[in-house]
């Protein structure tokens, strides 16, 4: 979606805030944010679907609240769609009716599992790969209405298909609740391709692309 | 059901904004205390999330993967050709880091990381991510001006050193392996770990050293 959550290559913005800082919390709310978002789920809840969620926040919003406030408030967006909660328990603190998950909460012996287990997303994906490791691929200059990470910054722009790793899931399809996955390359672009003033530089941008988001170049 | 419509929770965020308390720590806390009452999380999981990545998790482990690369070149290639597999001999391998490549600065290569679509980080084997890395500034500019960001965070390069940048919008993820400090030739391994730094692993610092440090 061509939300403001696409910020590469945005202008505008100034220094980086907090280079000197390292502690992951800094507030006491914010350790209880982080562990909530981390122990509330539910089993259909597909990683690109909650990063989808979060791209829908009102655009000041996301470019204002603090991040774990954000994703605080992503799972009460995302229960509520789910009808595990509503609106009104939410303005009255009150609980109204006892909700059936899926699956019951979390546990701390399910967080010591998740932090130790991998995962994959790698996808089987029965056609054979369209492009192979030298070849040149344009990105589509294409606006997809739903999630996707095809990062607007590299749309129409071409590069080098410098990796292949077999299929993986396709973002756009999970955040419509589908499993299911394409061949993913990694492209490198030249940053004086991408940008302006880069011209004469030799660095590069790298971005992970699905098959379908790129084209021949 | 999840609806997996946009539209649904586009004007659930709206509502939100209208009737949650605006300060953030009251929205969180209005927010745990009915999922708590609704039986929807469990307080000991929250506080277990909490300890592990305050605790436990966090970039000493990225730096002893370094250090051992740094002194053990068949590890070092390992690493380079199976991030996730090498960082398992340590255990290591977890949350955010089923599919992570190691990449590796040289004389000539500056790598740098980061997540312009959202705030994607090797969890399991840096910890949780410093809030700059996650700031729109850090993702807006990174890929465009890498050297201006770099200058801010002190590391100056040459014009003929290649910024390489890693923009992580597919889950796999990026570790930076820096180069080996020159000063520290003859440390061993737990004694070069302690010399690596958690933004060198992501690329905001590049030049390690040992000085007025003891081995």
């Amino acid at each position: 979606m061509d939300g403001l959550h696409d910020l590469g290559g945005r202008e505008g913005f100034g220094p980086v805030p907090g280079k000197e800082e390292g502690r992951p919390f800094h507030e006491e709310w914010e350790t209880r944010a982080f562990g909530i978002m981390s122990a509330v789920g539910e089993p259909e809840w597909t990683i690109d679907w909650s990063r989808y969620c979060r791209e829908l926040i009102p655009p000041v919003d996301y470019l204002t609240r603090p991040y774990f406030d954000q994703w605080a408030t992503v799972v009460a967006a995302q229960l509520i769609d789910a009808g595990y909660l509503t609106l009104d328990e939410l303005k009255s603190r009150k609980s109204l009716f006892h909700a059936s998950p899926e699956s019951p909460p979390s546990t701390p012996e399910a967080a010591q599992a998740f932090v130790r287990t991998p995962k994959s997303y790698a996808a089987d994906v029965s056609s054979e790969p369209a492009f192979a490791i030298g070849d040149a691929v344009r990105a589509k200059l294409s606006n997809p209405a739903g999630h996707t990470r095809l990062p607007g910054y590299v749309r129409g722009r071409s590069g080098i298909v410098v990796a292949h790793h077999g299929g993986h899931l396709l973002p756009d399809a999970g955040a419509c609740g589908e499993q299911w996955g394409e061949h993913l390359y990694t492209v490198s672009f030249a940053a004086s391709e991408l940008w302006p003033e880069a011209e004469g530089r030799r660095d590069r941008v790298m971005v992970d692309l699905w098959e379908s988001y790129v084209e021949p170049a | 059901m999840t609806s997996f419509d946009p539209k649904k929770i586009a004007h659930i965020h709206h509502e939100l904004h209208a009737h949650l308390p605006s300060e953030p720590a009251l929205r969180t806390k209005a927010l745990e205390s009915l999922l708590v009452e609704k039986g929807l999380v469990d307080p000991a999981a929250v506080d277990a999330w909490i300890e592990i990545y305050r605790d436990e998790i966090g970039p000493k482990r990225g730096a002893s993967v370094v250090a051992r690369a740094w002194t053990d070149a068949g590890f070092k290639a390992r690493l380079l050709v199976d991030g996730t597999a090498a960082i398992d001999e340590f255990g290591f391998a977890g949350d955010a880091t089923g599919h992570l490549q190691a990449v590796e600065n040289t004389p000539e290569v500056h790598n740098l990381v980061v997540c312009t679509l959202c705030s994607c980080y090797p969890f399991s084997l840096l910890g949780l991510s410093p809030a700059w890395y996650k700031s729109n500034e850090y993702r807006a500019r990174a890929v465009r001006d890498p050297r201006g960001v770099l200058a801010e965070f002190g590391v100056e390069l040459a014009d003929n050193v290649e910024v390489r940048v890693w923009d992580s919008t597919s889950e796999r993820r990026y570790l930076v392996l820096p180069e080996k400090p020159e000063d520290a030739d003859d440390w061993d391994e737990e004694a070069l770990a302690r010399l690596v730094t958690r933004n060198s692993m992501i690329g905001t610092e590049r030049r390690l050293s040992a000085l007025g440090r003891t081995a």
